[in-house]
């Protein structure tokens, strides 16, 4: 007896020794189609990895252990519904979050014209900020349209004179990558003629810290009063030069959107 | 009196830390799925950083003495040569800034390497111990290149008789093959819409197993595939790989083996593994790498589960069926070694 409690520590101290940091875990696929949807989004994650489970959330909170176990397809019919999920196994530690915000159709419209992409991010062509695709969060993604320039300027013709309170643009933060949010938008009405535009709303942002993880960022901007239109312009900034504490300090970044709604 | 006990005690504490008796310790995880299934060893490497440092680990092959050669694009020391223990035994080459492909050919009994070189846009081949024997510059001779800048190869493999295929997996694409003189034979791929198209043809072995019917496969990255060829050039067909940024293609025995560099559903994030194919060119295994399934005959996506790679590059199986991963853009790793479980 006497030597087996001798033993004991011994083994404790081989557990702990043992104990390094646990070998983390790549975050679950999220599989969708879209984040944009007109009645409901199917979500589906996927973690082909023995001893491990999915953990999501829908309430825009970091999921943890206590939260839902990934079963089946997740519906999503709410508006900016935004799903986090994580994986876990008790011989790893777990993995960084991956997040989606779902996003329902708003007004619609007759047509849009947007500055030229950079040649290496062309999105889906003329129409990759109207056709309800994207929300992905890989640059690679065909959905995006990337630009590397001060702004960019974005001309929307809707069907008729249309009620407007908030304009949504659709954006990848990907700071490894080099994409930034905007650091401000400007929405203008048409004031009647075509040449004549009048600011209806602005929306400033500060550069935020580093985020490691790559997500899509609903920029939304919200008009000082609701507005009847029928044409709207939208200047969008990105980032003039990369903040100090990222790799490519001082140089140009990227702003990279693949969806425009309006409501 | 207490000190003699506490060194008495301790020598008994660091000898029970050592055995860790499998009964009552958890072990590593095994990496990988079925039949193939391995147990890593990040520490395998025991040259001495100062003196002996990498950069990008890109390739490994293992010579007819059983050494384990690594290239990086380290001017130091482009190629390092290991006993399988990881005991550096020596090294040699400064002159490959961008050394990236590294093919072995047993060439009448002696071996040579096949080196390719992002930056001096040529492919050299030496001696085990360096000597440079021939130099292939950009092939002028296809019709398809102005200028050596357009021309940046990645992989050789080299046929039984000697025939060298070139595959210029960052440059146009091609697949240019020369007879062991380095004579320009032909050249096929190129990028394209077709399905004989390439698209990062990073990539490039000889597939002899079927022996009535040997083959080429070439790697095309960006569109997470294998395709074969045949030693002609004329296009068989494609082993799709879903979300897999495979790089080389490497035969042992039954099996082909692949660094994947990255996950395509996380770009950029470290999100590599190692896959495995049987010799039906179904994927059987992922090392740190989701359970390959396949849904009406169609495999599904493939992605990182478990972070033990960050960018691997190449595969090396051993005689005894190791393997050794080398990793590009990792920190500056050594290559990292698995040991098959049984």
């Amino acid at each position: 007896m006497k030597q087996l409690l001798f033993l004991f520590p011994i083994f404790l101290i081989g557990f702990i020794c043992k104990g390094q940091t646990p070998v983390k875990l790549a975050p679950p696929l999220l599989k969708y189609q879209s984040v944009f949807f007109k009645n409901r989004a199917s979500v589906e994650l996927k973690f082909a990895q023995q001893g491990t489970q999915i953990y999501y959330t829908l309430n825009n909170r970091t999921p943890t252990i206590k939260d839902k176990v990934y079963r089946k397809p997740i519906q999503i019919k709410k508006s900016f519904t935004t799903l986090k999920a994580m994986t876990t196994g008790e011989e790893f530690t777990s993995s960084e979050i991956v997040a989606a915000t779902f996003i329902k159709d708003g007004i619609n419209v007759r047509s849009i014209q947007q500055m030229p992409a950079n040649e290496r991010f062309q999105g889906n062509g003329p129409n990759t900020l109207i056709d309800n695709e994207g929300g992905l969060p890989a640059i690679g993604s065909k959905t995006w349209l990337g630009y590397q320039q001060d702004s960019v300027e974005i001309n929307v013709v809707l069907e008729g004179k249309q009620k407007l309170t908030t304009i949504l643009i659709n954006c990848l933060q990907d700071h490894g990558s080099w994409v930034f949010l905007p650091e401000q938008v400007l929405v203008y009405q048409s004031g009647g003629n075509t040449q004549s535009f009048q600011l209806a709303g602005e929306r400033l942002d500060a550069v935020n810290e580093n985020i490691s993880v790559a997500s899509c960022v609903p920029v939304q901007v919200l008009l000082s009063k609701k507005i009847t239109t029928d044409k709207i312009k939208i200047v969008i900034r990105g980032i003039k030069s990369l903040p100090e504490w990222h790799p490519g300090k001082g140089r140009p970044g990227w702003l990279f959107i693949d969806e425009i709604k309006l409501y | 009196m207490l000190r003699r006990n506490f060194i008495k005690n301790s020598s008994v504490l660091s000898a029970g830390v050592l055995s860790q008796p499998g009964f009552l310790f958890k072990e590593d995880p095994l990496l990988g799925q079925g039949n193939k299934r391995y147990r890593l060893n990040t520490k395998w490497s025991m040259a001495d950083v100062a003196r002996n440092p990498v950069n990008d680990c890109h390739e490994m092959v293992q010579d007819s003495k059983g050494r384990i050669i690594l290239l990086t694009n380290e001017t130091k020391n482009n190629v390092l040569i290991y006993d399988k223990g990881g005991k550096l035994l020596s090294s040699w080459g400064s002159e490959y800034p961008g050394a990236h492909g590294l093919t072995l050919f047993n060439e009448n009994g002696t071996d040579v390497l096949f080196i390719c070189d992002n930056n001096r846009h040529q492919v050299i081949k030496t001696t085990l111990d360096g000597k440079v024997l021939l130099v292939l510059d950009y092939p002028r001779e296809t019709g398809q290149y102005s200028k050596a800048e357009e021309y940046v190869p990645t992989e050789t493999a080299i046929a039984p008789n000697g025939d060298i295929y070139v595959a210029d997996g960052y440059g146009k694409d091609f697949i240019v093959r020369y007879d062991s003189t380095g004579r320009y034979i032909s050249h096929f791929g190129g990028k394209g819409t077709e399905s004989k198209h390439l698209s990062n043809a990073h990539g490039i072995c000889v597939d002899q197993r079927n022996p009535h019917q040997p083959c080429l496969i070439v790697t095309s990255r960006q569109q997470n595939a294998f395709k074969r060829y045949t030693p002609d050039g004329v296009y068989i067909d494609t082993i799709p790989l879903p979300g897999a940024w495979v790089c080389r293609p490497v035969i042992k025995g039954d099996y082909l083996y692949a660094a994947v560099l990255q996950s395509n559903s996380q770009q950029g994030k470290q999100s590599g593994f190692v896959t495995i194919l049987d010799k039906d060119l179904k994927v059987v295994s992922n090392l740190g790498g989701s359970e390959p399934q396949y849904v009406d005959h169609k495999l599904e996506e493939m992605y990182q589960t478990i972070k033990y790679f960050q960018y691997p590059h190449d595969v090396c199986v051993d005689d005894e069926e190791n393997l050794y991963i080398a990793q590009w853009n990792s920190g500056k790793v050594y290559p990292y070694k698995l040991s098959p479980v049984i």
